[in-house]
């Protein structure tokens, strides 16, 4: 279906994990295979507007990138604030 | 430096901040337009916010004086030097929010009977029969299933009589409100009863029971009369002016404010919005529920997701909700029922009871379905799926089985463990995930396993356009947020 297209990111910049997260965003419309070698995370798909996909994948990409600072970044405080939220409930002991 | 107070800071402190010193607090973001995102927290306050705005605000480049920042720390999405207060608060309100967790199952449904005088297409699990025995529920299994529903914790206790049509075993509906009421004076619960009926078997008997019991009636308009005959096949093709003059007879009986309907949206439903809308208004009700097409039956048969649908449902749903908007501008109050929950959601501190916006899952927790013949249920859906065929939400028996037996069943546990959206991938980073939920059962039906892959769910198509589109109008339109505004409850 469509015409094979890659997209490519400088792995120095966006993890192999970001990249899969972000695509599991874009499964409804297409499929993905990934491979990772010499420094680059290269994306491939088949599409009907295959320029249309693989602009959403950058977005969703830098999008993914601002999340996953955000939450490693938090993961700590949010573990407190709800062993605060709970601390004399009787829920945790 | 006592004296100086809690309001002066030391320079140091300026310095640190001007530098980038702030600590980012958990929050999550999600596109709106092309433009701007919506950056949330746990505890549902948001910002709408342009990619900048967003880029500069992760990565700690926010000026400190400036109004972001002032917005950012006001809404406990950082911290600086200044003050961890807002480490306290943001405790404070996700407890708030967390308390319905622990007063749970305010609604129990009891299907008192699968007979029905309808022959619905759309509908799962009525019956037509005469046989009183095979589809009504016993005394014996109510006795039983009120003893589950008094175990509750929930200090408010809702009653709702379902079938099939519940009119159709109405003795069996005065006998579980008087031994409800009976054992309520002991339990001092706030205790409501709605009857679920399609009103055409209404007696001003009933009317006077219901009456005196304060009992609430909720029907069925889908719309016009063709449209509804349509929808709703009764032999005689009678079933619009049954329905309407049942709504007559109980707005005078009971009083308007005791008579609501709910509407079935079918494909015939998607380009009559606006003939709907009328139809509810024509009747004097104050109110519509613009729900979406269901999905149990096709999807069940053909494992489907259902997206399609979703973009075609709404067309349907905005322009219904564009024409209530208009109505509401000319001055007559007229409320769009999700849109005043997803409102609520977004502007109320107070988390709302609906089953299927929350986390973990509403089934079980939120409501529970007592079938006739005693089978106990996590939800409606969950009922009519086993209906069809697939009894993976059954919790147990009121025959067999006790209240822990029920509630701590492997099948609620699992459920509800499954369906924490902050670990089910997508909502973990989605910014609507705060006024969001989860539906297992849908997810069951559609993609075979409770959690699915939002990416192709339905659920999360629906909800995720009717966010935005909520949220862009309470940004870009002032007389739509204002009509909107008014819809939050105090
Ligand atoms: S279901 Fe969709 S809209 Fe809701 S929180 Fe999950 S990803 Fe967000």
């Amino acid at each position: 279906m469509g015409t094979e297209t890659a997209v490519t990111f400088d792995a120095n910049v966006f993890s192999l994990e970001t990249v899969k997260r972000a695509l599991y965003r874009c499964s409804d419309q297409s499929q993905f295979d990934i491979t990772s070698e010499g420094g680059a995370i290269t994306v491939t798909f088949s599409a009907i507007d295959p320029d249309g996909l693989a602009d959403k994948i950058r977005n969703e990409v830098l999008d993914q990138d601002l999340r996953d600072t955000l939450s490693k970044e938090t993961a700590n405080v949010r573990t407190l604030i709800l062993a605060n939220a709970f601390s004399d409930t009787g829920l945790i002991r | 430096m006592p004296v100086l107070g809690k309001k002066f800071r030391p320079p140091e402190a300026f310095d640190q901040a001007i530098n980038g010193y702030y600590q980012l607090l958990p929050s999550r973001f999600v596109r709106l337009d092309g433009k701007r995102y919506l950056l949330s927290n746990d505890v549902g306050e948001f910002l709408v916010v342009g990619r900048g705005q967003l880029a500069d605000y992760i990565q700690k480049k926010v000026p400190k004086g400036s109004d972001f920042y002032h917005d950012l720390k006001s809404k406990c999405f950082l911290v600086d030097g200044d003050s961890n207060v807002a480490l306290d608060l943001l405790a404070l309100k996700y407890r708030t929010k967390a308390r319905r967790i622990s007063q749970f199952t305010a609604l129990h449904i009891f299907v008192v009977s699968l007979r029905c005088d309808y022959t619905c297409r759309y509908c799962q699990v009525s019956r037509q029969t005469d046989d009183k025995h095979a589809f009504d529920m016993s005394e014996a299994t109510a006795d039983k299933a009120l003893g589950l529903v008094f175990k509750s914790p929930s200090p408010t206790i809702k009653i709702e009589f379902q079938g099939g049509e519940p009119l159709l075993n109405f003795s069996l509906i005065r006998y579980i409100v008087a031994n409800a009421t009976a054992e309520n004076i002991r339990h001092k619960k706030n205790l409501q009863f709605v009857i679920t009926t399609n009103l055409s078997l209404l007696t001003d008997e009933m009317l006077s029971f219901c009456s005196s019991h304060g009992i609430f009636l909720s029907t069925s308009l889908d719309g016009p009369e063709q449209l509804h005959n349509a929808n709703r096949p009764r032999p005689g093709m009678d079933g619009h002016k049954l329905t309407v003059e049942g709504i007559k007879k109980a707005q005078t009986a009971l009083g308007r404010d005791k008579i609501g309907a709910l509407m079935t949206t079918t494909e015939k439903s998607l380009p009559a919005a606006r003939a709907i809308i009328d139809a509810y208004l024509e009747n004097g009700l104050d109110s519509i529920f613009l729900r979406p097409l269901s999905p149990y039956g096709f999807a069940v048969k053909t494992r489907q997701a259902y997206k399609y649908d979703v973009d075609r449902w709404f067309e349907f749903y905005k322009e219904g909700l564009d024409y209530i908007l208009e109505i509401n501008r000319q001055g007559h109050r007229f409320v769009e029922l999700y849109t005043e929950l997803v409102v609520n959601k977004l502007l109320s501190p107070f988390s709302t009871g609906y089953v299927d916006l929350q986390s973990p899952s509403g089934a079980g927790i939120s409501a529970i379905v007592y079938n006739y013949d005693g089978d106990v249920y996590a939800s409606d859906e969950a009922r009519m799926l086993a209906e069809m065929g697939d009894k993976a939400f059954r919790l147990g028996n009121v025959h067999d089985d006790g209240y822990e037996d029920i509630m701590l069943s492997d099948t609620l546990l699992d459920m509800l463990e499954s369906t924490l959206s902050e670990s089910i991938p997508m909502c973990t980073d989605c910014g609507f995930l705060p006024y969001c939920g989860t539906d297992p059962v849908y997810h069951h039906a559609t993609q075979g396993d409770m959690v699915g892959n939002k990416a192709l769910s339905g659920f999360c198509g629906k909800n995720m356009k009717i966010f935005r589109h909520v949220v862009l109008l309470l940004e870009d339109d002032p007389e739509a947020r204002e009509t909107l505004l008014g819809w939050v409850r105090p």
